[in-house]
Parts: structure tokens; sequence; C-alpha cells
């Protein structure tokens, strides 16, 4: 064999030599790029499938992508492409903190408005309910069994949402006091109970 | 005659949620509860709630705004 001969066979071992210890260099770091990116995305997803599900689906999708790249060995794609969806996955757990926010101080609000306007609600509604279990016969199209039931329904539950917002949870709060509001209305309706007349003049 | 109080206002704020009636000529209490509870016999009902302004539920005068509880 001559020495060009050789020389060829030489350069072509140091070749894929090379190429395979480069190709070494990055499963390492595009691994751990994977890793950072999968931690990153656990840390987050609890709150930002809740507040911020779409944004949480993107990134998710972009992870899927750098993983199947990972198993196809494409450590530069990986390493080409794992910074952006890291910072991505990073920023899922102050945008899911904002939106929270944003979503409390509207239930803030809400609950505000109910707190001062159920219990009058349902006190009309009582109060009808007391005098009309009284009447010897009853205005056409009152219907009082209806209403009674209507009635403890809301009471009931208006125990549940002050129970759960005296427990923090303001969510199930508000839920539950607009489910309050709508079955004392429905009582009112059933007595024939208009409420949306105006005060007398004091 | 009586008169049913149409108007659709929200109530203002601060003021008793209720119900309203205001009194034609020719109500009585007794009337007026007939029309809202189906019993004359519960008027001392509409008269309580409306002791801020009614002295003796035999007066009644046409304009004012009772609270139907």
């Amino acid at each position: 064999m001559s020495f060009r001969n050789r020389f060829s066979q030489f350069a072509v071992l140091a070749f894929v030599g090379l190429a395979l210890a480069a190709c070494a260099n990055q499963k390492v770091p595009a691994t751990a790029a994977i890793s950072g990116i999968e931690t990153a995305i656990n840390a987050a997803s609890a709150e930002a499938s809740k507040y911020v599900p779409d944004q949480l689906a993107d990134v998710q999708s972009k992870f899927a992508a750098l993983k199947d790249s990972l198993d196809k060995q494409d450590y530069k794609a990986v390493l080409a492409g794992a910074p952006a969806v890291l910072s991505s996955a990073q920023g899922l757990v102050a945008a899911a903190a904002a939106k929270k926010d944003e979503v409390m101080k509207a239930f803030n609000g809400d609950w505000t408005g109910l707190a001062a306007s159920l219990p009058n609600l349902v006190s009309a509604v009582k109060s009808r309910v007391d005098i009309l279990s009284k009447s010897k016969k009853l205005p056409a199209g009152v219907d009082l069994a209806a209403a009674k039931s209507g009635l403890e329904e809301a009471s009931s539950l208006w125990s549940k949402a002050q129970g759960a917002f005296s427990s923090g949870n303001l969510e199930e709060a508000v839920n539950t006091a607009k489910e309050v509001k709508s079955k004392a209305e429905a009582a009112a309706a059933a007595l024939k109970l208009d409420l949306s007349q105006p005060a007398a003049a004091k | 005659m009586a008169e049913k109080d149409n108007s659709s206002n929200p109530p203002a704020a601060g003021a008793a949620l209720g119900q309203y009636h205001v009194v034609v000529k020719g109500d009585t209490l007794g009337k007026i509860a007939e029309k809202y509870y189906g019993d004359p016999s519960l008027y001392k009902d509409i008269f309580e709630a409306n002791k801020n302004v009614l002295k003796d539920p035999n007066k009644i005068f046409p304009g004012q705004k009772l609270r139907i509880p």
C-alpha cells in the first residue's frame, strides 16, 4: 500500500472519529437542555394549565418538537432551539401569576357586589314567603311551594358561599353566590315579587 | 280603582329592597293586601312595614309609596 493510500485511510478514520466526538460532545448539552426545559414546564404546569392554557400548549408543542429532534440524534437542532423554548417555559410562571392576579381581582369585585346585595334579596323573598304562608287564598299565579323550596336552596348555598370565602376559596365563593342569586330570583318570580321597582322617597 | 306602579328603575343605592305600591284614590290597606297577598286580613304586615309614613292603617293617601314586604 502506497503512502498516499495509507494517508487517505487515516484521513477518513480521523474524520469519522472527529465527527463521532463532535456528536458525543453535543449529546450531553442537548440532553441537559431538554431536561432543563422539562423541569421548567413541570414547575409551571399546574397554574399555567388553569390560567394560560394556550401559552402552555404552545410551549409543550415546541418542547415535543425538540424531544423529537433529540430522539433523532439531531443535537444541533436541539441546541439551536432550546434557549427560546426554555425562555418561554420559564415565562409561564410569571404569565400564569399575572393572569391569576387579574382573575382574582375580578372575583373580588364580584364577591363585594354579591355579598352586599344577596342578603337583602334573600331577606325580601323570605319576608314575602312568611306573609304568604299566612294567606287564606294565594293570588293567582303565585307558586308558594316552589318559592319555599328555592328559598331553602338559596339559604343553604349562601352559607356554603360564605364558608368558601372564609376559607379563601374566592372562585368557589363567587360561583356559589351566583347560584344563590339565580335561586333567589327564581323564588321571587314564583311569588310574583317584583324587586325592580324604585324605593320610596325618604 | 287601584293602579300599579309600573316603573322599572333599579332601586336607589342604599334603599331597602322590596316591592312598592303607589296609593291611588279608592285604595285601602285591605285592598292592597288582597292584591299582593290574596288576603285582605294581612293588611297589618303592610302597615308594620310602613310605620315610618303611616300613623293609622285606615288613613292612606293617593301618591304615597308603600313598601310591600
